[in-house]
């Protein structure tokens, strides 16, 4: 599944401009050293945390693109890092279980 | 015998705090790894002429690189953290290369190692283990979209005048959400 048609079945938010790319996985977490420790290239990085180290430590590692969850507003910032970055970042009104949830009903799961 | 063409993994990752110690009497500063569950901001202590207090934490994690193919360990118990470029000062040196690296859709990372009370700079790491480092960084990912360099930190105008940032955790104990860090330097 690519990022595009997470968006378009999901109705996520996209708040970058970006290249499209395939979804190999999921990461939930809040801190940036624990997704540098243990998320994997293609994941898709789901989180609460908004500032603008998110986007060099998901570049880091090579996540597919970053979920902001629960309607938590992104700072100019850090969207703005993303586009340099070419990390695609988007939004979701949905809590982070409620979005984990449609992920999986859609059949994205955890890489192994 | 071949020479193993290694592949690296993450190993013997431990999560903790880097603290940042400042001394009232000399005005120096340290940092070092600390596992400590609680981490309490403002504690003083004497230690010979320093007195120290602690001025920030930040969770973060330590980690050694380990070959899937032929066991060899490279501890990384010296690195402080990785650090990104803010592009703050355009003429700086590591701005620049930070643009010509970019050109070649190769991503800047600088790596600093911990500093003591009788230094004005963090130590440098080796540039062979760096290179590892960056081995494993850029193996792990679709290196055909983009690539990491990761440098040891080297910067003429001195660590305190730099607004790059760390890879750690500031304020990940706190409510209050992080809007901008201010360097404990």
């Amino acid at each position: 599944m690519t990022i595009q048609e997470l968006i378009d079945k999901i109705g996520l938010k996209p708040l970058n401009r970006f290249g499209d790319r395939v979804v190999e996985g999921v990461y939930i977490s809040d801190m940036v050293s624990d997704v540098m420790a243990g998320a994997k290239s293609g994941d898709l990085w789901l989180t609460i945390q908004t500032h603008k180290s998110i986007i060099p430590a998901a570049n880091l590692v090579d996540v597919s693109a970053i979920i902001i969850t629960g309607g938590k507003e992104v700072p100019a910032e850090t969207i703005d890092f993303a586009t340099k970055y070419d990390i695609p970042i988007l939004a979701s009104s949905l809590p982070t279980f409620g979005l984990v949830g449609r992920l999986y009903e859609l059949g994205v799961r955890a890489k192994q | 015998m071949p020479e193993c063409q290694h592949h690296w993994r993450m190993a013997n990752i431990q999560f903790g705090f880097i603290v940042f110690e400042k001394c009232f009497q000399c005005s120096g500063v340290r940092t070092y790894f600390s596992r400590e569950g609680i981490q309490i901001l403002g504690d003083e202590y004497r230690e010979g002429d320093h007195f120290w207090h602690r001025v920030e934490n930040a969770q973060t994690f330590h980690f050694d690189l380990e070959c899937t193919r032929c066991g060899a360990l490279e501890p990384f118990d010296d690195l402080m953290g990785l650090f990104y470029c803010t592009g703050c000062l355009e003429e700086c040196r590591l701005e620049i290369l930070r643009r010509n690296l970019e050109a070649q859709r190769t991503h800047l990372v600088l790596a600093c190692g911990f500093l003591h009370e009788s230094q004005a700079e963090p130590r440098q790491l080796a540039v062979e283990k760096l290179e590892k480092l960056t081995g494993y960084f850029n193996q792990r990912r679709d290196a055909s979209r983009s690539r990491i360099a990761i440098l040891p930190f080297d910067l003429d105008t001195g660590f305190s005048g730099c607004k790059g940032e760390f890879l750690h955790d500031v304020g990940m104990l706190s409510q209050e959400p992080v809007t901008s860090r201010n360097s404990p330097f």
